[in-house]
């Protein structure tokens, strides 16, 4: 059963395509890699089936519900981190996180467990403007996490984070289906990246879906292919390239 | 309606401690006045509260209607400012209801200078006109008057927060504000038309105002509340559909 399904979902900005007629299919219960170099439209996805902009073109269905009919509905069921954290400078990141909690009416534990996901207890009474880079990003994931809502949308997580904090956060989303029964979407630039934690993955390219499935087809599609199949990343590499090359060279 | 979570979200603003201060201020001004000017306005034979409110209220409203439109700025650039808006929006909450809940803490801010400027003018009308007037009928001729000023400020507040809320930084509503504040202090408070500026509205009173020109004002305030808060929500809805 799929969780999110996009059927030719588009978005233009005069003229410019962003994304172009993607069809995902989310599996439930799974981590799915959203791939793709800078610009490739994954954020623009992410935040059309968040509703924060609007498509111009396809739809989507998120756990049976239609956008934008049951807008609020779906948003009750996601917890999102989109590019870069959002929260408010002048709170601590306990007093971020209780406002999220007020407004999704969660219970008190649900903020401590969340920080303690994301180990950040011990600064939960800073005011968020003194947190490091990676102290920010963490909050941004303990505010996608708050409530243990079914679906994540979690664009980049790691960025900013030192390799043990990247380690920790790879274990933690890798964690979540089985822990939480969630389904998690995660975006980034490296496959070798993804492949730690996704089952299935998206890859685009200029706002377009030129691989979706899971890593053994991708595997099995590298040896097809001619590439070594434990070196993916070479492999993605190449796709992107063949696929900028087809059109025309243009980055 | 949670007006405790915006409550919070202005914790160690400032704002709080802004509007204290700016409501001691203006309740110091008729103070100040009266001490120095007392005599003169001793040999005026109107009543207590339309001597004060002539006196002083042009300078005290102009403070009043100024903390409003920085309070209006700050409410929208605390969601600007590190994107805690785009958080909002993927909540399941509407950006409308946003709005609302910021116009009602500005709403109780504002009643909270007004409850101190009410107790200094009460005070003035005691210690400089006390034999004039008992103190019941003063302090509800007092609450009265504070009363119509709230009223005829509330469209100045919610085209502050429509600014802030459409410009997304800080100086761009707070300058619009500061220039429609020094057009509004040009406009005679007795031309009735030109006073319906959302602005210029705070600068009226109630006290030594015939009463159709009362009743104009209030139909005229609640028409531009009705008016700009239709305008926010149909705004809200463009700014999505384009996003
Ligand atoms: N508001 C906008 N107006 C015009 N173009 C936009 C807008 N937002 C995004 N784009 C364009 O859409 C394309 C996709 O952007 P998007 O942010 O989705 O990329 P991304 O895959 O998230 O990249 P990155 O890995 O760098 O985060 C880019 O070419 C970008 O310039
Ligand atoms: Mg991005």
């Amino acid at each position: 059963m799929n969780m999110i399904e996009t059927q030719n979902l588009s978005k233009s900005y005069s003229g410019f395509r962003a994304v172009d007629g993607i069809s995902l299919h989310i599996p439930k219960g799974a981590v799915y890699g959203f791939l793709g170099p800078n610009g490739a439209g994954k954020s623009t996805t992410m935040k059309m089936l968040l509703g924060l902009i609007k498509p111009t073109g396809g739809s989507f269905v998120i756990d049976g519900k239609t956008y934008p009919k049951d807008r609020v509905e779906i948003l009750k069921e996601v917890g999102s981190l989109i590019e870069s954290p959002a929260f408010y400078g002048n709170l601590s990141g306990r007093e971020n996180l209780e406002i999220i909690r007020r407004i999704l009416g969660l219970s008190k534990e649900s903020v401590t467990e969340a920080l303690e996901l994301v180990e950040l207890t011990q600064h939960r009474d800073k005011p968020v403007k003194k947190y490091s880079l990676g102290m920010k990003q963490r909050l941004g994931l303990a505010e996608a996490l708050v409530g243990r809502p079914p679906i994540l949308l979690l664009d980049e997580p790691t960025n900013g984070l030192d390799p043990v904090g990247i380690h920790e956060i790879r274990t933690l989303i890798k964690s979540l289906p089985e822990r939480f029964g969630a389904t998690v979407i995660v975006s980034s630039h490296l496959l070798s990246e993804i492949e730690l934690m996704a089952d299935t993955v998206g890859i685009l390219n200029h706002g377009h879906l030129l691989f979706e499935g899971t890593l053994e087809r991708l595997k099995e599609n590298a040896l097809t292919w001619g590439y070594p199949s434990d070196n993916l990343e070479e492999m993605f590499l190449a796709m992107i390239e063949a696929d900028n090359r087809q059109r025309g060279g243009v980055r | 309606m949670n007006l405790l979570i915006e409550c919070k979200k202005i914790k160690r603003t400032g704002l709080f401690p802004t509007f204290f201060i700016g409501g001691i201020l203006a309740g110091l001004f008729p103070l100040l006045d009266m001490t120095f000017r007392a005599e003169r306005y001793r040999k005026s034979s109107q009543p207590p509260i339309e001597i004060l409110f002539s006196a002083d209220w042009q300078m005290m409203a102009m403070l009043n209607t100024l903390l409003i439109i920085i309070c209006a700025c700050f409410l929208y650039y605390g969601e600007y400012a590190d994107h805690a808006i785009q958080k909002m929006c993927s909540l399941p909450i509407r950006e409308s209801r946003l709005f609302l809940e910021k116009f009602m803490l500005m709403s109780f801010l504002c009643l909270f200078v007004f409850v101190i400027e009410g107790a200094a003018f009460t005070y003035c009308a005691l210690r400089w006109f006390g034999g004039r007037m008992d103190f019941f009928p003063l302090l509800t001729g007092v609450f009265k008057n504070f009363g119509y000023c709230f009223f005829l400020m509330l469209p100045a507040g919610l085209l502050s927060l429509l600014t802030a809320s459409a410009c997304g930084n800080l100086w761009t509503p707070l300058g619009i504000g500061v220039i429609c504040l020094c057009l509004a202090t040009m406009i005679p408070v007795n031309n009735p038309w030109l006073s319906l500026f959302p602005y210029a509205l705070p600068f009226q009173m109630l006290a030594g105002t015939r009463a159709e020109t009362v009743i104009f004002f209030v139909t005229a305030g609640a028409v531009e509340c009705v008016v700009i808060l239709l305008a926010e929500l149909l705004f809200l809805r463009v700014r999505r559909a384009f996003a």
